[in-house]
């Protein structure tokens, strides 16, 4: 056969097998529905606003009329999350320690009162907050602060001869749902990439199906390739429907180049699927499939960054897991979509991915087996 | 006898130190049907694995059409099809689908719906293969073992498990594949299929080739040693009451 008969082959199966993931319901859900109940539920807890919030205990035995104001305004503001199941400062304290609440803001007795002698209100607000969390006490305290020296302010005007004004700089910034995200696409490739193969060859084998395919003059490289054009079709569709909820649901913003982004979306699907080539393509059941996929999968789901970002670990780890094969993945999709980075800019990221490509296929053709 | 599509030589095969093939040397004649009999464990299917390059061969040589086996497997694999002994596919595939497939395995370009015709099962071309019954997929087997026209067809144990319509619409189906010219080899359990099938057969039994002729020969052999039924043989027998009572039409369709 001629090397064009022989790609012609090879397109007729990825069309048949991408034909096939169109009928097949578990397949389907397993590369589109399964990512995306993810990206749900674990975009949901990084996204949402960005901006500081207590969750505090508001105990105010003042009774004044002011006071009542003050708490008013503390439940409305954004910054406080006030949990008015708490009356008792036994029950704050016991919240506390569960560290259910940040912090307790107790507003002293006669708090708001106008003394005899004086013209304006006045009184104490003590914050209360755990040794663990000091630092979020402190945070508080000063938030506090700041609250009472503006009302102070409009009791006795006094001139401020130096401010301070905060100002948002960086439009590009990392939000933690761009993390995430990039680790659930790296999620999704894994799930296609490596449980796709081992989970479909070990059955392949047990029904003679890839046996009766070794009688025909089809060649190893031809259905390796053919897996890989079909996995990334169906890879990419995936993907795209995960872009469009972050996007949609919450609100992420691309500052890449999306024909930049698909190329190296399906360079790393060629790359991870052929860890699940060679494994499922080496393994004569599932019982040599599954605990050797898990050693090599749950290793990089928790070290990658697929579920929370590689620079939360010490340094040394960070070092090592650097080379990890799905690190430049996330790594790249992350710098290619919300970094607006250009693939020439990758260039570790892509090199690292070649590396492993030429050795994960490597391993692959010489462990395959058709039966 | 210029004829010989296939000839082995001292073929061998040694598993764990014991010899499952030991030695066997026989001759195929292009365009006869050529039977493999032989209780379980004779080492029919490790000879037809060995023929079809699929398993490799310890000692001796096999070749096809002029092909050695064991050192150009590719091309001999173009020019052979093969029956496996449980036809499997992939579902949720289209018969149609499941032809064209296997014509692009060959770096074939064919016409699904022609060669599902040849086989009865042109009114189910856009089924699904795993909706089909046992004689059904053995006969979707047969066309996808035939969409390179092959010049050789091995079958291993092709009847097993169907019902005696099916059976007899497979043995009608292996002699027209026969009369197109195409050498057929086959094992079977079946001695009824054998004498009525195969031009020629060899009897196995652990490892070795115990006898070679056409089944004709090899019963007459066993006449003049001065064999005689205990029971007196009757014109007919149980299955042809069945087959009486039941007709010959498919009961899969």
């Amino acid at each position: 056969m001629t090397l064009k008969q022989q790609l012609r082959t090879v397109l007729i199966f990825t069309k048949l097998s991408t034909r096939r993931f169109f009928r097949d319901r578990l397949a389907q859900f397993f590369s589109i529905i399964f990512p995306l109940i993810f990206l749900l539920v674990f975009g949901s807890f990084s996204s949402g606003n960005n901006n500081v919030s207590f969750k505090v205990a508001l105990l105010s035995p003042a009774h004044t009329s002011f006071a009542s104001s003050f708490e008013h305004q503390i439940e409305q503001s954004k910054t406080f999350k006030v949990d008015r199941s708490v009356t008792t400062l036994a029950q704050a304290k016991d919240k506390i320690g569960k560290s259910q609440i940040d912090g307790i803001i107790v507003l002293k007795d006669n708090f708001g009162a106008v003394r005899p002698g004086q013209k304006y209100p006045s009184g104490q607000i003590s914050v209360l907050y755990n040794h663990t969390q000091s630092g979020t006490g402190q945070t508080l305290t000063q938030v506090l602060q700041s609250v009472v020296d503006g009302i102070n302010q409009h009791f006795i005007a006094v001139p401020q001869p130096f401010t301070v004004t905060g100002q948002e700089l960086n439009a590009k910034s990392l939000t933690a749902f761009d993390y995430t995200f990039s680790g659930l696409l790296g999620f999704s490739i894994i799930g296609l990439g490596i449980f796709g193969p081992v989970n479909v060859f070990p059955e392949l084998k047990k029904q003679g199906v890839l046996r009766r395919l070794h009688t025909t003059p089809l060649k190893t490289w031809q259905y390796f390739l053919a897996t890989m054009f079909s996995q990334s079709v169906t890879g990419i569709l995936g993907i795209a429907v995960q872009f469009l909820v972050a996007i949609k649901v919450f609100h992420l913003k691309i500052y890449g180049d999306y024909p930049e982004i698909i190329l190296f979306t399906i360079l790393s699907i060629f790359m991870i699927l052929g860890i699940g080539l060679a494994i499922g393509g080496w393994a004569k059941n599932e019982r040599q499939a599954a605990p050797l996929s898990n050693i090599v999968v749950f290793p990089m789901l928790f070290l990658s960054g697929t579920f929370f970002p590689r620079f939360l670990m010490p340094h040394w780890l960070q070092s090592i897991t650097t080379y990890l094969p799905l690190t430049p993945v996330i790594d790249g999709l992350r710098l290619l979509t919300t970094e607006g980075k250009h693939l020439w800019q990758i260039g570790p990221q892509l090199g690292l991915i070649a590396i492993w490509f030429v050795i994960v296929y490597a391993i692959a053709f010489r462990v395959f087996r058709w039966e | 006898m210029a004829d010989e599509i296939l000839k082995v030589k001292n073929l061998r095969k040694v598993y764990d130190g014991k010899p499952a093939v030991d030695g066997i040397s026989f001759e195929v004649k292009k365009g006869e049907i050529f039977g493999i009999l032989g209780p379980n464990g004779a080492g029919k299917t490790t000879t037809l694995e060995m023929i079809e390059t699929l398993r490799e061969i310890d000692g001796g040589s096999v070749t096809v059409d002029g092909l050695n086996v064991a050192k150009q497997p590719n091309e001999v694999k173009q020019i052979i099809g093969i029956q496996p002994q449980t036809p499997a596919f992939q579902d949720k595939q289209k018969l149609v689908e499941i032809i064209e497939l296997f014509a692009a395995a060959y770096g074939e370009k064919v016409d699904p719906k022609v060669f599902l015709d040849d086989v009865d099962l042109g009114e189910k071309a856009e089924d699904f293969a795993e909706n089909l019954s046992g004689g059904q997929r053995q006969r979707l087997s047969i066309a996808t073992a035939l969409v390179h026209s092959p010049k050789v067809f091995f079958l291993d144990e092709p009847t097993t498990g169907l019902d005696p319509q099916a059976r007899r619409n497979l043995w009608d189906l292996i002699k027209q594949v026969r009369d197109r010219g195409v050498t057929v080899i086959l094992t079977t359990h079946y001695m009824d299929e054998a004498e009525l099938l195969c031009n020629r057969v060899a009897i196995m039994d652990n490892g070795k080739i115990i006898a070679l002729d056409t089944p004709r020969k090899l019963i007459k052999q066993l006449l003049d040693r001065g064999f005689k039924k205990e029971q007196a043989v009757e014109q007919a027998n149980l299955e042809d009451v069945f087959i009486d009572m039941t007709g010959k039409g498919l009961r899969d369709v």
